[in-house]
């Protein structure tokens, strides 16, 4: 019996071993869900031209894309967790601080817009643009009826996101000029693009803040009105520079990038990867 | 043959003594991890009510919310668990009770994310419906979630522990002239008991510990609602603010010491729950 046992112990433990034994080299990238539609359409392509170009099909290179926010992205990267970080903020000063040993380097290969959303529900019962102060208001709690901004008569869903994901960077340091602002209005915290989009559609009464690529007609952009001119997230003000909530869209390696990194991020700003970029529903950055 | 056994004892004591280090050892972890914090904020860790990191951590919306949701869950399936328990012990043909068995068992194997995946895409949104309510994220939706995703654990362990009421038991009050009904409430019930609240405490702490499910129904809002019995608001739990901050905190020596420091809190939650449970059974067994 004992024996049966002890024979059963060591073929289970050594089993494993030879099989779990992969050479193949391979990529991780980590971090915002902004970038994420880029780097995966980016990952299968350039595994393509790879294949093509070495032609080595026991070689083949592995890119594996996983979420997690601009937060996780830098934090990962600089830990050597990942590969690749991706970030669609920059590098806040207290994490350059933290992470001087790692030599962070950013590689910028797009443009994106947030925006302003809200429930398809409001906009068709007319509320177009808000201006800073109103949006402010809202998400300070001033502010608690549509109707108080000239919409229908029912309570704001307040829909805000995790402190550390770049989306709520960008729109806070424009509305608050305070990246990490405090909102006290808020009823609703959310994770992922993907989560707040889900959130807001599911609302009829929602407000949140949302990267471009994401807005469809469950979850409409309002524009940004400044006295008279109002400026819209569209392809065109952004691309002229007339929206005021844009980013930087990175990918972030420790130290210089060698080997398969530097190709694949060398791929990204090429023409065809910068193709990836506007097929995401990004603008190039050039 | 005495040898052998004498062997198998050992490596026996062996493994058991490994389990009774890993759960030390957890514990310890826990506790030291989680000492940067309360060195710096003492017990009113416990206490504050906001959490900013970088700023001050303070647990008390995420207590509130992991209690307010388990509570919520056990109210919501003790009585059906219950009731459902008592008609499949006492009331089914062995071979329809086997048929229900299965389908729990099956139930309680489903993985979390299913039914919170469930729960964004119907739950929610039937709470808001149902209730008129601004948004569905909700105390409320998550007690309901949960109450769901324990209800077959703690509906065929304590069917379990009323079969495993000796049948002496059964005929011997049917002989009295008991009905059935009486047998199963008056007999069976209180004898299986134990096993019963046994099995509640088990589904307590997967209610407690449940992650996924709960972070996509909560709300994610670090928050005591206001006022304080509103179930129908948004607020946070213990592993859902784990589920969504770990990742970004490691390493980072503050941040992470505040979220271990809220592991401590809900193991030390879940030991305090299985201790009370026992000291409860064990006074019930006295008299």
């Amino acid at each position: 019996m004992f024996r049966v046992l002890l024979f059963l112990w060591v073929a289970i433990g050594v089993i494993p071993f030879p099989a779990s034994a992969d050479h193949s080299p391979k990529i991780e990238i980590v971090g915002s869900t902004t970038v994420l539609p880029i780097a995966s359409r980016a990952a299968e392509r350039f595994e393509k031209v790879e294949r093509v170009e070495k032609n080595k099909s026991s070689h083949r290179l592995r890119i594996l894309v996983n979420a997690g926010g601009s937060g996780v992205g830098i934090h990962s990267v600089a830990k050597g967790r990942s590969d690749i970080g991706m970030a669609s903020r920059e590098i806040s000063p207290s994490e350059r601080k933290r992470f001087e040993g790692s030599h962070l380097k950013v590689h910028t290969v797009g443009v994106d817009a947030v925006a302003c959303v809200i429930s398809s529900e409001i906009y068709d019962a007319g509320i177009h643009d808000l201006t800073r102060q109103e949006i402010r208001h809202i998400y300070l709690g001033k502010i608690q009826n549509w109707k108080e901004v000239g919409g229908p008569d029912r309570k704001i869903v307040v829909v805000d996101k995790e402190r550390h994901r770049g989306t709520r960077h960008a729109f806070m340091k424009f509305i608050f000029g305070n990246p990490i602002a405090k909102t006290p209005g808020t009823i609703l915290v959310t994770g992922s693009n993907n989560e707040e989009q889900t959130k807001i559609a599911q609302s009829d009464s929602a407000i949140g803040m949302l990267s471009s690529a994401w807005i469809n007609d469950e979850v409409r952009a309002i524009g940004i009105r400044d006295k008279k001119n109002i400026a819209n997230p569209t392809r065109e003000t952004i691309r002229k520079g007339n929206y005021p909530i844009v980013r930087n869209l990175s990918f972030i390696t420790a130290g210089e990038p060698t080997g398969e990194i530097k190709a694949f991020l060398e791929f990204l700003k090429s023409p065809e990867g910068q193709q990836v970029v506007e097929e995401s529903g990004y603008i190039p950055f050039t | 043959m005495e040898n052998e056994s004498h062997g198998m004892m050992w490596i026996f004591a062996g493994l058991n003594l490994i389990f009774l280090c890993c759960a030390g050892g957890l514990l310890f972890f826990l506790i030291f991890e989680s000492y940067p914090i309360f060195k710096l904020q003492g017990f009113g860790f416990w206490l504050g009510q906001d959490w900013w990191v970088g700023e001050a951590y303070g647990a008390l919306p995420m207590l509130y919310g992991s209690s307010l949701v388990t509570a919520l869950a056990c109210l919501l399936v003790l009585p059906l668990a219950l009731a459902v328990a008592i008609f499949t012990s006492e009331f089914l043909t062995s071979t329809s009770r086997r048929c229900v068995k299965a389908v729990l068992e099956l139930l309680a194997g489903v993985p979390g994310i299913v039914y919170g995946l469930l729960g964004v895409s119907f739950l929610s949104l039937w709470i808001k419906d149902v209730f008129g309510l601004l948004d569905g994220n909700t105390l409320a939706t998550a007690g309901c979630l949960l109450a769901i995703m324990i209800l077959p654990t703690v509906l065929t362990l304590s069917e379990d522990a009323m079969r495993a009421v000796p049948s002496e038991y059964r005929d011997n009050a049917l002989g009295l002239g008991l009905s059935k009904w009486q047998v199963a409430t008056a007999v069976v019930l209180p004898q299986a008991m134990p096993g019963i609240m046994g099995a509640v405490l088990l589904g307590i702490g997967r209610a407690m510990g449940e992650t996924i499910a709960v972070m996509l129904v909560v709300g994610g809002l670090d928050r005591i609602p206001d006022p304080w019995f509103n179930i129908f608001s948004s607020a946070q739990t213990i592993p859902s603010k784990l589920g969504r901050e770990a990742a970004e905190s490691i390493g980072e020596a503050t941040h992470w010491s505040a979220l271990m420091a809220l592991g401590l809190t809900l193991f030390i939650m879940v030991l305090l729950i299985n201790f009370i449970g026992n000291r409860f059974l064990k006074r019930r067994s006295i008299s």
